[in-house]
């Protein structure tokens, strides 16, 4: 679709429903939704570029979940200001309440493993310690930038779950390493 | 029951565990109890001897001499001797006996002696009893005990008397003087007392006195009196002891002694010696409390820890300090039954009544009361040393004593500060002392009571040099060499025994220190600057407690001899401070030394759990 | 290339900057079937500046290895060269003294002496190399200002938290400005938050061009460093730069792409 393509790979449902949720105290024009989400994501918000947020806007109040009306400023050109309507504030409702998570997927992993082993392929340890070697890179480059934050930075925590879920992550490595080194033995 | 076996159970495997340990522990124990077990049989030993001659030869209650006037050439007042022998309250006598002081010559030396004349036939009071041979009869003679040991003469030799063969036919003791070399002066004419301070006493037939006598006029003469009340002797003298002095110039009246004063005399044989041994026991015992100390203390962490385990399992406080004093009573009951055993072997060493008196070693007082208080004071001893440490360990939280931070190193803030400014070695000696300030204390005491005794009997030792060198007689005084070996004895166990304390001392500061030394060379100490660093640990408390020291010897010498005036020269008492200050760094060196090469990474490593 | 290197080590190693470096390092404890070589065969080179972290599993000789770079232990056979100078074949004495101002020590137990206050830690090996207590002190003080710990300068390791107490020790280890710093397990002993407190302090370091070893098995410690060698069985397997990850990346893994 050409919409999503504007999208740059950031995921739309949740902007989507991020905007929903961010309109539903006050209503607020997209330049101040943005400057939130840089706020929220830190040195994350790199890729995230001004059009984004406006398109989804756009498309939510095409989608009934929100309106928006014009207001008139001083000095500048008039601006739009988006409101949530009763279906918009049921689907951040819903949001807020939905539990499903996204989760790690060891699963295609542990199975290149198996089968790599299973057809003689390649050396499963040494697909481990290829990956290994890409998260421990990631993990750096996580933690420099959790480093940078100022004390007390919302992006922070962010990237602090970054780190806590590459050394998970490299944890189940070590303990893929650990079985088929053993097993190759065998 | 069960609870018991526990109790045993574990008191036991701890033991077993630290073999090392519980044996240094007993050696200190046993030390303690046989100095303890010596100074208690010691005590009131020496009035048996005399009692035991007493019986043996007749003793008398009173002994009365006669003496001729000191100028004008007249004779004694036998007159005034015989009278008293007719005294009311006198049941028996002997004597009056001529007695002359003569000069003796054997083995090329020459003595004064006095000589006493006897009946041949056995005297009903004073009759010598013979320890060699038979008794005096014309031309052969009796020679007191104590003197012809001193002397090295024995029956059948050949002596000369003023220059007249006699043969020695017998060795005999006497209640009627003490022994030499406290013999008294029986015969005292002008100028005589010059030459002798002590002489010996030889019994020979009345002719051979006479005889030797240079003239009649010079004998004096000795009558031994037996009483209805012996108890009642010193009233007897008093009684006929004149209170004027008037012309007695001319005619001295007869001088009285009682037995009772006679049996003093003899006892200052050995007095002197029990006292120095009452005193080394003493030092002894001390130096040994201090090492049960040392060794208690040092086994404390590793035993707070066990504590921790076995209240971590659920051991109740009441069965943590059960286990705990139930070793220390094994260890101390051992150690009481050693040190009796040692004590009882060790006693009539020290005891022996020496010639001159007759009395068995089996006199030696040994008796039930005094077995009880050794083992109940060992006992103690080993209760109030653990009681304690028990009760504490058993009170620490069991947290606490699992972190093993239950007996954490005590901060002088100020040492560390002025430790800052020392060299490198000096800093880290301040600061291990710093840790354990109680075991710096004990070191110091443990030296200053070493250097004490030996300052003490170097005093006694210069004293009695100074007296041999006054005296003229040339011949060996048996006071005189057994104090010497009593002194040496004592010098050499309070020595061995603060070298041993030494040892503890360094052994457990360097298992003490066993990490901070570790740490210490991981960050740029060298170790050479760690060994020096823990000799110098003990070196200067071991200075301060030499130094402590020379006052308390002689102190110490002053209170168990006030008469005694003579301190040890300077250059004596200067090498006893080097000579320890040197034995300590000796006695450290090894230890620290092995302590400061051990390999850093594993005591780092090991510390990591 | 290795006759170059075997022609003058010591300048060469200052040329390339390299203040670290091992050659063919090999440990052996116990004998015949039950010989252990905890190294075996171990090269090594840092270079000034540079952070590198060595991992692997426990027993794999990680720790021995940074003992051996310290001089704490002597190889069985290979070279261990600190600041352009042989080590491996030193006295003790002189090891000693060379650890006195190249090397500072970080231990995972801490190891802090009990009876002294963190600034009297923190001054210790100012006072063993012989420097005067007036600039010791001095030192100390900014030592713990630097780990941020001014106001716990009195206070004994015992009144310190676990992290605190680690901050003193690479604090001490700083004291006489080391050639290099050699943690081992900085964060063996922490909880997670005690963990950040250090990682951030080494991160400082490093950016303030520290020469760093660190020895842990915590890959969050390990991300700090620009360099990472994985090591088994005495032996590095691996080896990962580390510093050229970016933030493209971590949007992915954020959820924010894919």
């Amino acid at each position: 679709m050409p919409v999503q393509d504007q999208f740059q790979g950031y995921q739309l449902r949740v902007v989507q429903e991020v905007l929903l949720a961010l309109l539903a105290k006050d209503a607020s024009h997209g330049y101040q939704l943005r400057a939130r989400l840089q706020l929220a994501l830190g040195p994350l918000a790199e890729a995230l570029n001004a059009g984004q947020v406006y398109v989804t806007l756009g498309r939510l109040e095409k989608s009934g979940l929100a309106h928006s009306r014009r207001v008139g400023q001083a000095d500048r050109p008039d601006r739009k200001v988006y409101e949530l309507t009763p279906a918009g504030r049921e689907r951040v409702r819903e949001w807020l309440e939905d539990t499903s998570w996204p989760k790690p997927a060891p699963a295609e992993f542990h199975l290149k493993l198996v089968a790599a082993a299973a057809a003689g392929l390649a050396d499963p340890v040494r697909i481990v310690d290829g990956q290994r070697h890409a998260l421990l890179v990631a993990l750096a480059a996580a933690q420099r930038a959790a480093l940078a934050e100022p004390d007390g930075s919302v992006a922070g925590l962010l990237l602090e779950g970054v780190v806590l879920r590459l050394q998970a992550d490299l944890r189940w490595l070590e303990a893929c390493a650990r079985y088929w080194t053993t097993t190759k033995g065998r | 029951m069960g609870r018991l076996l526990l109790v045993y159970r574990l008191a036991a495997r701890d033991l077993r565990r630290r073999p090392a340990e519980a044996a240094l522990l007993l050696l200190a124990i046993t030390a303690a109890t046989t100095t303890l077990t010596l100074g208690l049989v010691l005590h009131g030993a020496t009035s048996k001897p005399y009692q035991s001659t007493r019986n043996a030869t007749a003793g008398p209650d009173v002994v009365a001499r006669a003496d001729p006037p000191p100028v004008g050439g007249r004779s004694a007042d036998l007159a005034a001797l015989k009278a008293l022998a007719h005294a009311q309250g006198v049941t028996r006598h002997s004597g009056p006996y001529p007695v002359t002081h003569v000069t003796l010559g054997a083995h090329r030396q020459t003595a004064a002696v006095q000589v006493e004349g006897r009946d041949t036939a056995s005297a009903s009071v004073d009759q010598p009893k013979l320890t060699q041979g038979s008794w005096v009869r014309n031309g052969g003679v009796v020679v007191e005990a104590a003197f012809a040991d001193a002397f090295d003469v024995h029956t059948g030799d050949t002596i000369t008397l003023n220059h007249r063969s006699f043969r020695i036919v017998g060795v005999a003791v006497t209640a009627a003087m003490p022994p030499y070399p406290f013999t008294t002066w029986l015969s005292a004419p002008g100028g005589a007392q010059d030459h002798a301070v002590h002489p010996g006493l030889i019994w020979l037939t009345r002719a051979d006195a006479r005889n030797l006598a240079q003239q009649t006029a010079s004998l004096s003469y000795v009558l031994n009196l037996k009483l209805a009340d012996p108890a009642g002797a010193p009233e007897f003298v008093k009684e006929h002891t004149p209170t004027s002095p008037v012309g007695h110039e001319l005619k001295p009246p007869p001088g009285l002694e009682s037995w009772q004063e006679i049996g003093q005399q003899a006892a200052n044989l050995v007095r002197n010696e029990q006292r120095v041994l009452l005193v080394g026991s003493w030092l002894l015992g001390l130096l040994a409390l201090a090492s049960i100390a040392v060794l208690v203390g040092s086994r404390m962490a590793d035993q707070l820890r066990r504590v921790g385990l076995l209240k971590a399992v659920g051991g109740t406080p009441r069965l943590v300090a059960s286990v705990l004093l139930a070793e220390y009573l094994v260890l101390a009951l051992l150690g009481a039954a050693a040190g009796l055993t040692l004590g009882r072997l060790a006693a009539p060493l020290l005891t022996d009544p020496g010639a001159g008196l007759v009395g068995s070693t089996g006199a030696v007082p040994f008796t039930l009361a005094k077995i009880a208080l050794v083992t109940v004071v060992a006992l103690g001893v080993a209760a109030v040393a653990t009681f304690v440490p028990a009760v504490r360990a058993s009170r620490t939280s069991t947290l606490l004593a699992l972190a093993d931070s239950a007996r954490p190193p005590r901060r002088r803030a100020w040492l560390i500060t002025l430790s800052a400014r020392l060299p490198v070695p000096l800093l880290l000696a301040l600061r291990v002392a710093a840790r354990r300030p109680r075991r710096v204390l004990l070191c110091t005491v443990s030296v200053a009571i070493t250097v004490s005794g030996i300052i003490a009997a170097l005093a006694a030792q210069a004293q009695l040099h100074a007296q041999h060198a006054s005296g003229s007689s040339g011949l060996a005084d048996p006071r005189t060499d057994r104090l010497n070996q009593v002194l040496l004895l004592i010098t050499v166990m309070l020595i061995a025994q603060a070298a041993v304390n030494a040892i503890f001392v360094t052994w457990a500061t360097v298992l003490d220190t066993k990490h901070s030394s570790a740490l210490a060379r991981a960050l740029g100490a060298t170790p050479q600057q760690v060994s020096a660093g823990l000799s110098a640990a003990q070196i200067l408390p071991a200075l301060a407690g030499a130094i402590l020291g020379i006052p308390g010897g002689i102190k110490l010498i002053a209170a168990v001899s006030p008469s005694a005036t003579t301190t040890p020269p300077t250059w004596w008492i200067l090498t006893t401070v080097l000579g320890t200050v040197l034995v300590m760094a000796g006695l450290t060196a090894i230890p620290a030394r092995i302590s400061a090469r051990r390999p850093i990474a594993p005591i780092l490593q090991s510390e990591l759990a | 290339m290795r006759s170059l290197l075997d022609d003058d080590e010591g300048t060469l190693m200052e040329r390339t900057g390299s203040i670290l470096r091992t050659r063919g390092l090999r440990t052996e404890y116990g004998k015949g079937a039950a010989l252990v070589r905890a190294v075996d065969g171990v090269d090594l080179d840092v270079a000034a500046g540079e952070t590198v972290a060595v991992m692997g599993p426990s027993g794999c000789g990680k720790s021995t290895l940074l003992h051996l770079l310290g001089g704490l232990e002597r190889p069985a056979a290979g070279e261990v060269w600190v600041g352009g100078r042989r080590i491996d074949e030193l006295s003790e004495k002189a090891l000693a003294r060379m650890r006195r101002h190249a090397i500072g020590f970080v231990f995972q137990a801490f190891h802090l002496m009990d009876e002294l206050t963190a600034l009297e830690n923190v001054e210790l090996p100012a006072l063993l190399a012989g420097r005067s207590p007036r600039v010791s002190r001095r030192r100390a003080a900014e030592l713990l200002e630097q780990v941020g710990l001014t106001d716990r300068a009195k206070h004994l390791p015992s009144a310190l938290s676990g992290g605190q107490r680690q901050r003193v020790a690479i604090a001490r280890a700083l004291s006489n400005e080391p050639d290099v710093v050699l943690a081992d397990e900085p964060t063996g002993n922490l909880d997670s938050a005690a963990t950040l407190d250090v990682l951030r302090l080494l991160d400082s370091l490093r950016s303030a061009g520290q020469t760093l070893v660190i020895v842990t098995h915590d890959s969050r410690i390990a991300a700090t460093a620009d360099r990472l060698i994985t090591m088994r069985d005495g032996a590095f397997v691996e080896e990962t730069r580390l510093t050229h990850g970016t933030t493209g990346r971590l949007s992915e893994l954020a959820g924010l792409e894919g």
